[in-house]
């Protein structure tokens, strides 16, 4: 398989370029940004607050607008182009991610700054912040290649929101439903307990299965989208 | 010559319904190809199978010498150029911008671009967005992005279905200057003049089968009268045997200044297409 930073970079420009031109997707950027300049004002207090505000910007940006811009593709007939092309599989899965990886980025530092959130130790959520961003990105090539359009992207970002919002819905049914123990285990959990471990002391080894867990998630994520992508190539 | 394309016995069902039926043909190294046929009658299904988007039922598909299956390689895409019916561009992208992705993906240096937009008749209209273009134009950029890699083998689906007469041959002078070049051409198309201007060999589809498969040149002469058509200066038709028998009538035209215009009877591709598959292309 080919490793060519020229097709990489050639399809992140482009992107970013049809996305500036893009008003209904470009807006969702600020959506977070709005939210940590509102709860900032507010003087939030608490690690759940402020990962509430982080989540929504891998949601909204992460997984929504990577969906979104895979969707579209698929909308407009333009993703087969790409797939035709002697680009491979990874150059354009790191082309069509790496857009919606960098304003992940620059939202999520944007509004951890806006709302105030000083982490105790900036290192390690900044790795755990990083495979987040990944697996959210991932999440929305997925939704990207399910979807038929950008208008049904937008209609199954809601669940997706819903289920990946900090402090997940189901935590309070575990002590009567043990089954539902695995919810733990979802990456926004995950990387709720681990900065709250953070903020209590803990170090990169105290932290690191949590880490592991997220890994895992990044991990299966983009190998079910790059399956499911190699899927889409043939018609059925 | 080597045959790029080989086909064999390949069928396609989509359900209940078969879509090819028991297709065999080949395509030889540099020649244009047209695959010609209404409608329906598995054109384009037969260009997705050879460019691995869809999965043949039964049969085989061979490019380049290996199974079409697996020209979803990164090495064989690089040697083949495809526009089928769901090629699309960026519409908020402009003209330069679009062509500019596919030398990046391709590998091209971007003067290539003002080449290719020349062989389409579009010099100059770089910074036009995609968005505000007319069909025809539009047409022509995908036609232009087919050709920035000069492939080997190039596929081309309807090509010209969109375009005027001018814009046509403009496009027909660059398919036979890619020819030229030593591009391989799959062409289907249901029109007759474009099949004859382009194409070395033709084969007729209809309902999932090939009924014909020559050079348009030798199909029309199988199939055409032995007589003359001669139009003379006072308006009228004359047929004219064209053996010795008719040696002597040519020759009394031509001393007595009467003869304005010749035509061979042969029937065109249409006629032909009629005449064996019952059917008229549209």
């Amino acid at each position: 398989m080919t490793f060519s930073t020229r097709r990489i970079f050639a399809i992140l420009q482009k992107d970013y370029k049809d996305l500036s031109r893009n008003l209904f997707v470009s807006t969702t950027l600020i959506m977070p940004l709005l939210m940590a300049v509102l709860f900032g004002r507010m003087g939030i207090e608490g690690i759940a607050s402020h990962y509430l505000i982080i989540n929504l910007g891998f949601i909204l940006v992460g997984a929504y607008v990577q969906s979104s811009l895979i969707a579209e593709e698929k909308e407009k007939n333009t993703l087969r182009g790409l797939m035709l092309s002697p680009a491979s599989t990874l150059e354009i899965f790191c082309g069509k991610s790496l857009l919606s990886f960098i304003a992940t980025a620059v939202v999520v530092a944007g509004s951890i700054w806006l709302s105030g959130y000083n982490p105790r130790n900036l290192a390690v959520i900044a790795i755990a912040l990083v495979l987040s961003a990944v697996f959210y990105v991932g999440l929305g090539t997925l939704i990207g290649l399910f979807t038929k359009s950008v208008m049904e992207a937008s209609v199954v970002i809601v669940p997706v929101m819903f289920i990946f919002s900090s402090g997940s819905f189901l935590t309070p049914f575990i002590d009567k439903y043990p089954v539902l123990a695995v919810v733990e285990y979802m990456p926004n959990l995950q990387l709720l307990e681990l900065a709250n471990r953070v903020e209590a002391g803990a170090g990169l080894g105290d932290v690191l299965l949590h880490l592991l867990v997220i890994l895992a998630w990044v991990l299966v994520i983009h190998a079910v989208a790059a399956y499911v992508y190699k899927k889409r190539m043939v018609d059925e | 010559m080597e045959n790029i394309i080989e086909v064999t016995s390949l069928q396609k069902a989509f359900g209940s319904s078969r879509a090819l039926k028991d297709v065999t043909f080949s395509v030889k190294r540099g020649e244009i190809f047209g695959f010609l046929g209404p409608s329906g009658s598995g054109k384009t299904t037969t260009i997705k199978i050879l460019t691995a988007q869809l999965r043949p039922t039964s049969g085989s598909a061979y490019a380049f010498g290996v199974s079409t299956e697996q020209l979803n390689s990164e090495k064989y895409r690089q040697k083949v150029g495809i526009i089928t019916d769901n090629t699309a561009l960026y519409g908020r992208l402009n003209v330069y911008d679009n062509l500019k992705l596919y030398c990046d993906l391709y590998g091209v240096p971007y003067q290539r671009i003002a080449e290719v937009l020349q062989m389409v008749n579009l010099a100059g209209e770089e910074k036009k967005p995609v968005s505000k273009l007319s069909k025809g134009m539009l047409q022509r950029v995908i036609l232009a992005r087919a050709f920035l890699h000069e492939p080997e083998l190039l596929f081309l689906d309807e090509p010209t279905s969109a375009l005027d007469p001018v814009n046509t041959k403009h496009i027909h002078e660059g398919l036979l200057l890619l020819k030229e070049k030593g591009t391989t051409i799959f062409l289907t198309t249901h029109d007759m003049n474009e099949a004859e201007a382009l194409c070395d060999r033709v084969a007729f589809l209809n309902d999932g089968e090939i009924r014909l498969l020559d050079s348009p040149k030798k199909l029309r002469q199988q199939r055409g009268e032995p007589t003359l058509t001669v139009e003379l200066a006072d308006g009228s038709m004359v047929i004219v045997p064209k053996g010795p028998e008719g040696a002597d009538q040519m020759f009394r035209y031509m001393s007595s200044n009467q003869l304005v215009s010749v035509q061979s009877n042969h029937p065109t591709l249409g006629d032909i297409f009629v005449e064996v598959t019952g059917r008229k292309l549209a």
